[in-house]
């Protein structure tokens, strides 16, 4: 961990736009180094305002220092970017509880589940509902301090990209979303609906490659108005899509497709330290 | 035979490691006017093409990237190169792997504009 933080806090010292403040965040959040945490999150969100991530970073820092209005503002916020973000549900859902607001906690939690988080939210929830609001503050607790694992794929690429134009998707062979994030210019989460219409080009590209006697395809790029794409097959039919900006040179697009590639490929199989 | 699009299909078909250079339908996948390598199956490449590109453009525009301007498709023994505007006409080239796809998206483009 230790290590960790000095290769973090060195990369954004190179390069202060870098994501890498939401890892260093963190990573000081859980050390219990609150204020510095709380100094490196609110530097990297004024460099990316609309980032959910840092605001639902910043949120678990501040409920960890017991400033729970700065928190519910940061949570509210992120939910107005992204009304699906679990974290952002089960943060506001504790906060409710610890004000004895028991309706809008169990109304908070309940979206939580239904949008996939974890056994512990559901276990405080039921036994919400099986107390009538008389469960201990703790077993709340502890369903929000657990980092949401969904937030964290997607922020999966954050150091294999260059800058916060950037983005890579890891899609499965269906075109669901197994990690990555595609934000649009307002900031909206748009991955879903990006990774579903992409994912149906590669079929045409094989039957494209293989009709024409090309062999195995590798790669597919392709250049709109609005930006650059580079899309390539990572193992078992998952599909790797990198974006960028319209004024990033294709060879750098196609260098940052292998690398995520290659990176996606490690996470698959359980090697990168995020899969440990 | 030659048509408006010959000499611009030349041009492309010159270029190191270029097998095929054809102007298509991109919505029936049909050629309107090619120069293909000897022993080169220009209808499968047009229809095939068309498709991709096709599929490319709608697939972009769903899911709100804008339109396609270029494409390119890289497999194990050969590439497919793609270009268009919002109109039918696609122009399309197939090349070795080892061709130089900067210098072809160059000519591509410059073919475009003298065809749009």
């Amino acid at each position: 961990m230790a290590d960790d933080i000095r290769r973090w806090s060195d990369e954004l010292a190179r390069d202060p736009s870098s994501l890498v403040f939401l890892h260093l965040g963190e990573a000081l959040r859980r050390q219990g180094q609150l204020e510095v945490a709380l100094k490196i999150a609110l530097r990297g969100l004024e460099r990316h305002q609309r980032n959910v991530a840092a605001h639902d970073l910043v949120a678990r820092i501040a409920v960890d220092r017991r400033d729970f209005p700065r928190a519910f503002v940061e949570w509210e916020l992120v939910l107005r970017i992204e009304p699906d973000h679990i974290g952002a549900m089960k943060g506001l859902g504790y906060l409710c509880f610890h004000q004895g607001r028991v309706e809008e906690a169990e109304q908070y939690l309940n979206k939580a589940a239904a949008g996939g988080a974890g056994s512990d939210v559901k276990n405080a929830l039921n036994m919400l509902r099986r107390t009538s609001g008389g469960v201990p503050l703790s077993a709340v607790e502890s369903a929000v301090a657990a980092p949401t694992p969904v937030s964290d794929r997607q922020y999966l690429f954050a150091d294999q990209l260059l800058d916060e134009a950037q983005t890579a998707l890891l899609l499965d062979a269906t075109g669901y979303v197994l990690a990555g994030v595609y934000l649009d210019g307002d900031g909206n989460n748009v991955s879903s609906d990006v990774g579903a219409q992409l994912s149906g080009i590669s079929d045409e590209v094989r039957r494209a490659a293989r009709q024409l006697d090309l062999g195995d395809w590798k790669a597919i790029t392709f250049e709109t108005h609005a930006a650059v794409f580079a899309m390539a097959p990572v193992v078992q039919d998952n599909l790797i899509v990198i974006a960028a900006s319209r004024a990033t040179p294709l060879g750098l697009l196609r260098r940052l497709l292998e690398r995520c590639g290659a990176f996606a490929a490690d996470w698959l199989a359980g090697t990168t330290p995020e899969n440990k | 035979m030659t048509s408006p699009f010959t000499a611009v299909l030349d041009v492309l078909t010159r270029q190191r490691g270029v097998r095929a250079s054809l102007i298509v339908s991109e919505r029936d996948g049909v050629i309107v006017d090619s120069s293909l390598r000897v022993g080169v199956d220009g209808d499968r490449i047009a229809a095939l093409a068309a498709s991709l590109y096709r599929k490319a453009r709608l697939s972009a525009h769903a899911a709100q990237l804008g339109a396609v301007s270029f494409l390119q498709l890289d497999a194990e023994r050969g590439r497919i190169c793609a270009v268009g505007g919002g109109g039918d006409l696609v122009i399309v080239v197939v090349t070795d792997p080892q061709a130089n796809v900067g210098l072809i998206r160059m000519e591509l483009l410059k073919a475009f504009e003298s065809v749009a």
